[in-house]
């Protein structure tokens, strides 16, 4: 069994090194170097890596959009879409780290993975699985605040977020401008511990200290779910009536249980409603005016450009370490859509898909990531 | 009730209705217009779809068993009715309307294989049931690739668009479903034999009753509600999806207990199943008319499911609970 002591030994001593290395705060190049140096791939040297996407599931359009991005990235190389492995974690943070784990193993570190871990802690043992097996990896989403790729040389390739503050500030602002700049609203929010949850509020927040006479009647988690955003919404006509003039919801799925329980009163189209997502339902939603406005993060592309980074570095196109900081962490694109650009917007990004240039990597992207 | 003296007993049976009346007393005090037509009919709209789905399950608990592919059988139901009635023309006014018996025939079929499952293979109802719910997801996961289907044809609609005495048409078409459902409970054999086995299956079976018979038969029945059921939930939101079935697990199997049906079988019915629907509806809407925060909601919603199930089910005759 000898071959066994022989590989904890590796492995502790490649991690050791890779701790003493950070702790000494040598930079993330030379902690590279040292454990490229214990492994036969150097970096950026694997031909034809296997790619792979790590998501939550595929009930969502959101995700769905995900991956068909992540497929039209690997048909770009020529390869049939199932070329692309897909490792579902369905909501679990300790299947996600599994999964890498065994994928790793299967192709011993010949990966180009990208993922959303499920969770912020959850995205620094996948890294550093990545990372002691010289893969390749480009997260989204979920990363906790002191976790940076380049700190891990080239092997942590990128992290991409979407700061909803911003844009759910100004979905807001077009709601009150609507109403003439007063009247009373009423909010449902998604699920109240996630991140977009939390700033969507939060742009919904700073936009209402603009409009001193608007009035947040109540502001409910309906959970990112169009049943429940459904009962919720017609209780709140029960309780405040005539009194609410508008509506502001977290995304497009709560948006469509609101729009419903306004139609079942025969009020759908009187109340302005604002949503965010920009799924093709809500974007004909805007068209025919029942939606005031909703924001795109275009995750198709975000989809294939996550894939695409982290294939092209493992490959050796470019090399990650090379590259200047806001091309490691930065946000993805937000458009927002209203009426006047809806029709525009829908021929652009749902009647057709559009191609993009899948090594233009940050091209559509929205500037480095601030904390 | 042949006898009019008033007996412990009767206290009991009256307990969930007596429920339903001082909630709908005190959240009209908190809020005077909890207590309007227009408050009733909202509730009606929510309450319509999980009481179709308890209805069916009423059948399957009054049985002692249990079951737990809700989910999963609404998700297919409203899957293949709006496929099918999009690749119709998408109107009940042409060929569209084939899809509602369809959709009926395809819930049956759900339920029978649940049932054939369940007394085919001897696996307890409780696990048959819930992996064929995950079967059921998966399925229709796969026929919609994750997509929704929208059904906007103003007629279908019309079930919630269209009203009568203030009601949309969806709340009457559920009554008279619900008088259906309460037919065959207590005018046909088949009723009758789920209370046998439900009362005692042992004794059941030695009077000659075909048990495993009985057992599919139920399940297919509840198969058939489930798919009026999601019919409903279509209709309510315009979308079929895979995620049409979710949450009607936890919505109907509490209605139905806080509705008095004991979950060791053999007592209660489909009247006790509306009242404990309306009663799990009520409250829903009643806290958020009185404005409480939703981190509230829930803890109150599970404590009121308890107080409803102490108050309405007799557990003196139980020698132990499990």
């Amino acid at each position: 069994m000898s071959f066994i002591k022989d590989f904890i030994e590796k492995e502790t001593l490649s991690r050791r090194n890779f701790m003493l290395a950070s702790a000494f705060g040598l930079t993330g190049a030379a902690a590279a170097s040292i454990i490229g140096a214990g492994r036969a791939q150097a970096a950026g040297a694997i031909e034809d890596p296997t790619i792979a996407w790590s998501y939550r599931d595929r009930t969502n359009p959101y995700w769905n959009s995900i991956v068909s991005g992540g497929e039209s990235f690997v048909e770009s190389l020529g390869k049939p879409k199932s070329a692309l492995v897909h490792l579902i974690n369905e909501g679990s943070s300790e299947k996600s780290l599994a999964d890498v784990k065994a994928l790793l193993g299967k192709t011993d570190g010949k990966l180009a993975l990208a993922i959303d871990t499920n969770d912020s802690p959850n995205a620094r043992p996948v890294v550093e699985a990545v990372v002691a097996k010289g893969a390749y990896v480009s997260t989204i989403w979920n990363k906790t605040d002191d976790l940076h790729p380049w700190d891990f040389g080239d092997n942590y390739v990128s992290h991409m977020s979407w700061s909803d503050v911003g844009p759910a500030e100004q979905t807001a602002t077009i709601l009150f401008k609507a109403m003439n700049g007063k009247g009373s609203i009423v909010g449902l929010g998604g699920i109240a511990s996630n991140n977009p949850a939390i700033e969507r509020r939060k742009g919904l927040d700073n936009a209402l200290k603009n409009f001193p006479d608007i009035k947040l009647l109540d502001y409910q988690a309906a959970d990112w779910d169009t049943q429940k955003a459904n009962s919720i919404m017609s209780s709140y006509l029960t309780r405040f009536g005539d009194e609410i003039t508008g509506v502001f919801c977290a995304n497009d799925t709560m948006a469509y249980g609101v729009l419903e329980a306004l139609r079942a009163e025969g009020l759908a189209g009187q109340i302005p409603v604002v949503a965010y997502d920009g799924n093709a339902q809500a974007v004909d939603l805007v068209i025919a005016g029942e939606l005031l406005a909703t924001v795109y993060t275009n995750p198709h592309w975000g989809g294939g450009i996550t894939a695409a980074l982290a294939y092209y570095a493992a490959t050796g196109a470019f090399k990650p370490s090379e590259e200047p900081h806001e091309h490691r962490e930065f946000n993805g694109p937000t458009i927002l859509i209203s009426k006047a650009d809806a029709e525009d917007f829908k021929k652009k990004y749902i009647d057709a898909t559009p191609t993009y240039d899948w090594k233009d990597f940050w091209g559509p992207s929205n500037g480095p990531i601030t904390y | 009730m042949p006898n009019l003296s008033f007996r412990g007993g009767d206290l009991q049976r009256w307990a969930p209705l007596l429920v339903l009346v001082a909630l709908v007393v005190f959240f009209s005090m908190v809020n005077p217009n909890f207590f309007s037509l227009k408050n009733f009919a909202r509730i009606g709209i929510s309450a319509t779809p999980p009481l179709m789905i308890a209805v069916g399950a009423t059948f399957i608990i009054i049985m002692g068993s249990i079951d737990l592919s809700m989910e999963g059988a609404v998700a297919v139901c409203a899957v293949v009715f709006a496929s099918i009635f999009m690749a119709l023309g998408g109107t009940l006014g042409g060929w569209g309307w084939l899809a509602l018996p369809a959709c009926l025939l395809v819930g049956a079929v759900c339920g029978l294989v649940t049932g054939a499952v369940h007394v085919g293979l001897r696996i307890p109802s409780f696990m048959a049931s819930l992996s064929m719910g995950f079967v059921g997801i998966g399925l229709s996961l796969m026929m919609t690739g994750g997509d929704r289907i929208r059904v906007e044809d103003p007629l279908f609609r019309s079930l919630l668009t269209q009203r009568f005495l203030g009601f949309p048409l969806m709340v009457h078409v559920a009554f008279v479903v619900l008088l259906f459902a309460w037919f065959i409970q207590s005018k046909t054999t088949l009723g009758r034999n789920f209370y046998a086995v439900g009362g005692g299956e042992d004794l059941a079976h030695a009077s000659g009753l075909n048990v495993r018979r009985v057992r599919i038969a139920g399940f297919a029945l509840a198969g058939v509600f489930y798919a009026f059921g999601a019919l409903f939930a279509v209709a309510q939101l315009g979308i079929a999806e895979t995620a049409t079935g979710y949450n009607f697990m936890f919505v109907s199997i509490t209605s139905i207990v806080v509705g008095g049906t004991a979950l060791w079988g053999g007592s209660g019915g489909v009247w006790n199943t509306l009242v404990g629907v309306l009663i799990v509806n009520v409250i829903n809407n009643g806290m958020i008319v009185m404005g409480l925060p939703r981190y509230v909601q829930d803890g109150v919603l599970g404590l009121l499911v308890i107080i409803a199930v102490v108050l309405s089910t007799d557990r003196k005759s139980l020698a132990f609970v499990k």
